[in-house]
């Protein structure tokens, strides 16, 4: 069976985050650690190693946080390890680009949920342009979920297969695509000490769920919104992402004014907006690098002089 | 492409500074003069009375070359240019990035492709495509009769580099431009265009 990931927001906010967001982690000493893990892997002579494809300007793997099938729903991820400068896109491009899609090919009752999209980062190229996305290395996770009853025929292994098509750019872009393949037995011990640590650090750079406790409104006027954050305590420093295209302005500035219970951010509308916005979605990303989902409804607009 | 962290917004200051005023669906096109491919002074207001396409384009772009590579850009040129409608490509990668041209190259890609737009305009210093905050290739607009921007956004509404998607794909200027002509409000006025950044200089 196959099922296409869903863009946008839908596959946003199903998704179940971790609630702990810390500053940025790079992945340190990133060959050596694929090294070990590919070493751990093949010394275990388990199914669960996935070769890395060498494709253009990059290498992509299928990862998975478990080591065997137990019945339980799967972690899978596509590891994308970039040539230096190369990127890939965020579920909103920005301006230009275009988000990974991934086909996925699963054994019988298996579905893949929606992918678990990392904050992104802003790129900005011109005045005019500024796109969403990844440098260098990134993990797309994806949880797979198991069939109510699944049957295991003896210790066959299952194949869990992925069409995955990209767009990679630096000061060109090129289109690509791969088919990656995991294998994995039927089994009961399902961590996977190789893979456990990318999977960890990759959770504490999703943005958690926007806490109970603090208020988000937007306000409409003539050219801008503001976004009006309350978290009581003042936000010195925030940026916002927005989940859907042609809402903000993506390259002009953010202007964001202090306030004694957080902070007052002003959005420049898009060109692109025709009609009212009810609603504001995205990723806010505080100076301590913290991310949070942020979901703002629309107050009715102050007579603007 | 230049990388930045995001950068964070400044502290005390409210009023987000006037920018040159873009390309709004509903207003006024701004108006410009450029230089075309073949050295001639193309100016937008000598083409009040007519319909008038911008296409922003670089050769070398996978998106550019979905449309060109099938033909279609060149079906839309040459089918609206018969009814009456002018056709601006213009070219807005700096020196030394990806799509930039001389105009005999421009030329002589214009002839191996079949391509038929009335101009190419020569914007290596990329004023005009930040006059209209284009932002990808390909990147579409289309002006009415009296000057005014009644189409900003993509070719299609398929965006992928894949020219298997273009049978399948809702084509915005054709549909633009077939309920503009007649005297229709154009319903998908402002669309999300895709593409490859235009590679300006800064």
């Amino acid at each position: 069976m196959s099922l296409r990931s869903t863009p946008l927001e839908d596959s946003f906010y199903r998704e179940t985050f971790p609630r702990k967001i810390k500053p940025d982690m790079p992945i340190r000493n990133l060959a050596a650690f694929r090294l070990a893990t590919w070493l751990i892997v093949s010394s275990m002579s388990l199914y669960a190693n996935a070769q890395p494809v060498q494709v253009t300007h990059a290498r992509v793997e299928l990862l998975s946080r478990q080591t065997a099938v137990s019945g339980k729903d799967l972690m899978l991820g596509v590891h994308f390890m970039m040539e230096k400068g190369w990127h890939i896109y965020w579920v909103n491009p920005g301006d230009s680009g275009q988000p990974p899609s991934f086909n996925w090919h699963l054994p019988g009752g298996f579905t893949a949920g929606d992918v678990h999209w990392p904050k992104p980062e802003r790129m900005q190229s011109s005045p005019t342009l500024a796109d969403y996305g990844y440098h260098d290395d990134v993990l797309l996770m994806v949880p797979i979920h198991a069939p109510a009853a699944m049957a295991i025929n003896g210790n066959l292994a299952l194949s869990f297969i992925l069409d995955a098509k990209w767009l990679i750019c630096r000061e060109v872009c090129i289109p690509d695509k791969a088919q990656l393949k995991i294998s994995l037995p039927p089994g009961t011990d399902n961590a996977n000490s190789a893979t456990a640590k990318l999977f960890a650090d990759t959770e504490k750079t999703l943005p958690a769920p926007w806490p109970r406790t603090w208020k988000a409104k937007l306000e409409s006027q003539t050219s801008n919104f503001v976004l009006t954050i309350d978290a009581g305590k003042p936000i010195n420093k925030a940026f916002f992402f927005p989940l859907n295209p042609d809402q903000i302005d993506n390259p002009s500035p953010q202007l964001l004014r202090v306030q004694p219970r957080g902070a007052a951010i002003a959005l420049r509308k898009s060109e692109l907006l025709t009609k009212p916005l009810a609603r504001l979605s995205g990723v806010l990303v505080l100076g301590d690098g913290s991310a949070y989902r942020l979901d703002a409804s629309s107050i009715a607009a102050k007579a603007v002089k | 492409m230049k990388k930045f962290r995001y950068s964070l917004a400044t502290v005390g200051v409210f009023a987000l500074a006037t920018f040159a005023l873009a390309a709004r669906v509903g207003e006024p096109a701004p108006d410009f003069t450029s230089v075309d491919n073949n050295g001639k002074q193309q100016k937008l207001s000598d083409y009040r009375g007519k319909y008038v396409v911008l296409e922003w384009h670089n050769q070398g772009c996978p998106y550019t070359k979905k449309h060109y590579e099938s033909g279609n850009m060149q079906r839309l040129q040459k089918d609206w240019t018969a009814k009456g409608v002018i056709w601006l490509t213009v070219i807005s990668s700096a020196p030394g990035t990806q799509g930039f041209v001389t105009p005999a190259q421009e030329n002589e890609y214009l002839q191996k492709m079949n391509a038929v737009p009335t101009a190419v305009l020569m914007d290596s210093g990329g004023t005009l495509g930040h006059l209209y905050a284009a932002k990808t290739t390909p990147h579409m607009y289309i002006i009415d009769p009296r000057g005014n921007l009644i189409y900003n956004g993509a070719i299609d509404d398929h965006p992928t580099s894949d020219g298997s998607d273009i049978p399948k794909s809702k084509n915005y200027v054709s549909a633009g431009l077939t309920e503009a002509l007649g005297g229709k409000p154009i319903t998908d006025a402002a669309t999300r265009p895709y593409g490859c950044s235009v590679k300006y200089k800064d």
